[in-house]
């Protein structure tokens, strides 16, 4: 529970949330614009960039664990200091609203009230997200993925965005499309070691569910992202979770297919053959010791080891045991 | 050879405190109140229309392809270039697609281009004025005063530089005249005032005259025809050599992980 609420960790889990919002009432306590009359209050304020960082995600915290009071208090606060027109701020306050509006009536007001900001300032970048990200869940897809891709076409150098569009896409199994977004966003973080790897599920999920032909080349070029992630991070569980199962599937794949390798060569277009059969056996005894080695020392929280997510472990131990079983067998 | 006679002057320990003293702070204040003046003149910069983010956005798009390419499958890649070169030369990102080709208009018609001119010459007063004002104030006050002798010996040449308004020519080098003192802290209070307005400060001329050496650096620069930019950047991304970096991973890996 190292969480600050100056620099929270991305995925804030629900326990460090809860300890996150409980903060609420010390920091609330201080106010930090002075109260003095203007000159004076140059001197004697206590307020940094920090305060206002604090603020933000104090805010975030209290929506997510219900304390709507706190919330409400820093939002004043934020307005009375950044002012009702400032674009941030406008988006912090739909949020707001969004989190209390109690029925589908209130979440179409807020959507409204999105909308006129919006016809009113066409760049406020940060509602339009909002208004997404309120369409989306209102399973609205469909006019989510309308709105994003508007969006990208007026701002494509937006990573958030892209990824967002490729999940949405991915939602809707529209495979290709969302490998395209993520392509786009791996354009703009081109050493993402998490944008790799989820190419690569991306990948196996189109490769899987497609025709037999395609599989092997998606399959193989799924493995690849993988290898590309691990390469990125050492010993990124998702990374070598991913390599297992694709070089599982590629071992059947080659041993039905005994001469893939110059058949899936296009040479115009230069996609790379698949690998060898040797290869890929020991980038799958590799993902497997690796593997093992991280289930270790993950769940027995050695020092340096202690990151990793515990339902991205034992997902990974599942898949070690249905290996093994299967070898019982 | 006998020692070169050490000129000893007595000079007036008043000097100190009413020349010396006051020369330096009042240069330090006036480098804190320029700082504060720049915060209230500068205006804040002028919001873009949706369609001129597009165009630079698009742009820099073209630049991370262009970049980035490797992460790419060779077909995506492909696929994408024809697409952004094709874009490009059609100019389907330029915000404003009627003035392609057009030259472009006297920047002192354009009000945008004024707003960007008067914020340079509101950085140009608020600098000059303040120095005109000191420079003459010391030059009516306390001209001709020798303040102190600096602790190491110099050559001859700094005699222009630390003996300014002085005008002996047998007076040792180390020491130094008022309006000398004033030129030295104009120029070296740097360090000082980042130490009290913080490093990103416009307090001293020097680096504001530094910046302005080049006005309106950036991306796309408001002198910069869109246009160009975007055929150039078509023609950068034609004869780019595309290498997957997925190629051979798996060999890379292996050979880093050695089993």
């Amino acid at each position: 529970m190292s969480a600050s609420l100056l620099d929270p960790p991305p995925h804030i889990s629900p326990q460090t949330a809860l300890y996150l919002s409980q903060q609420a009432p010390h920091i609330l306590k201080s106010s930090p614009t002075s109260s003095l009359p203007w000159p004076l209050s140059l001197l004697f304020t206590s307020e940094t960039p920090e305060t206002w960082a604090v603020h933000e995600n104090l805010l975030l915290s209290c929506l997510r664990t219900g304390d709507d009071k706190s919330a409400r208090l820093c939002l004043d606060r934020m307005i009375a200091r950044f002012g009702d027109d400032n674009e941030r701020m406008m988006a912090l306050k739909g949020m707001y609203e969004e989190a209390t509006a109690v029925d589908k009536a209130g979440l179409e007001k807020v959507l409204k009230e999105y909308e006129k900001i919006l016809a009113a300032d066409p760049t406020n970048m940060a509602v339009r997200k909002r208004r997404i990200a309120l369409l989306r869940s209102m399973s609205r897809p469909a006019d989510a993925i309308a709105g994003l891709v508007e969006l990208v076409d007026s701002s494509p150098t937006d990573a958030e965005a892209w990824a967002e569009l490729s999940d949405l896409y991915v939602s809707q199994n529209m495979h290709a499309q969302a490998i395209f977004s993520l392509e786009e966003v791996l354009l703009i973080t081109p050493n993402a070691w998490n944008v790799h790897a989820r190419m690569g599920e991306l990948l196996y999920l189109s490769a899987t569910a497609s025709a037999s032909g395609a599989t092997l080349k998606g399959i193989t070029e799924s493995m690849r992202r993988f290898c590309r992630s691990i390469e990125l991070c050492d010993d990124y569980l998702r990374g070598y979770y991913g390599l297992k199962l694709t070089t599982q599937r590629l071992l059947s794949l080659l041993s039905t297919h005994p001469k893939p390798s110059h058949a899936t060569t296009d040479p115009t277009v230069g996609d790379l053959a698949a690998p060898s059969i040797v290869t890929v056996q020991k980038l799958h005894e590799l993902a497997t010791t690796k593997l093992a080695e991280i289930i270790r020392r993950g769940s027995s929280k050695e020092a340096g080891w202690s990151g990793y997510d515990q339902a991205e472990l034992i997902a990974a131990r599942e898949l070690l045991d249905r290996d093994a079983q299967k070898i019982e067998r | 050879m006998a020692q070169p006679v050490v000129q000893t002057i007595h000079r007036d320990p008043a000097l100190f405190y009413w020349i010396l003293l006051p020369i330096t702070v009042v240069m330090i204040l006036t480098g804190i109140l320029r700082h504060y003046a720049m915060i209230l003149l500068q205006s804040a910069p002028k919001k873009q229309i949706l369609p001129q983010i597009r165009q630079q956005r698009s742009l820099m798009r073209g630049i991370n392809l262009r970049t980035n390419a490797n992460v790419l499958s060779p077909s995506s890649f492909q696929m994408r270039k024809a697409y952004m070169v094709s874009a490009y030369h059609e100019g389907k990102f330029l915000a404003d697609p009627d003035a392609r080709g057009k030259p472009r208009p006297n920047p002192m018609s354009d009000p945008a281009m004024m707003e960007g001119m008067m914020g340079m010459m509101k950085g140009n007063v608020a600098m000059m004025v303040p120095q005109t004002l000191i420079m003459g104030w010391i030059n009516a006050f306390f001209s001709g005063f020798v303040i102190m002798k600096l602790p190491f010996p110099l050559t001859p040449q700094f005699k222009s530089m630390l003996q300014s308004g002085v005008g002996t020519r047998d007076l040792d080098v180390r020491w130094v005249s008022s309006l000398s003192w004033y030129f030295l802290t104009l120029f070296g209070l740097q360090p000082v005032y980042n130490f009290i307005l913080g490093s990103n400060n416009s307090a001293s001329q020097v680096t504001q005259q530094m910046s302005q050496m080049n006005p309106g650096a950036g991306m796309m620069g408001p002198e910069q025809d869109p246009d160009k930019l975007f055929l150039s950047e078509a023609e950068n991304l034609e004869v780019i050599e595309h290498r997957w970096i997925l190629e051979g991973v798996e060999d890379r890996l292996l050979a880093k992980l050695a089993l």
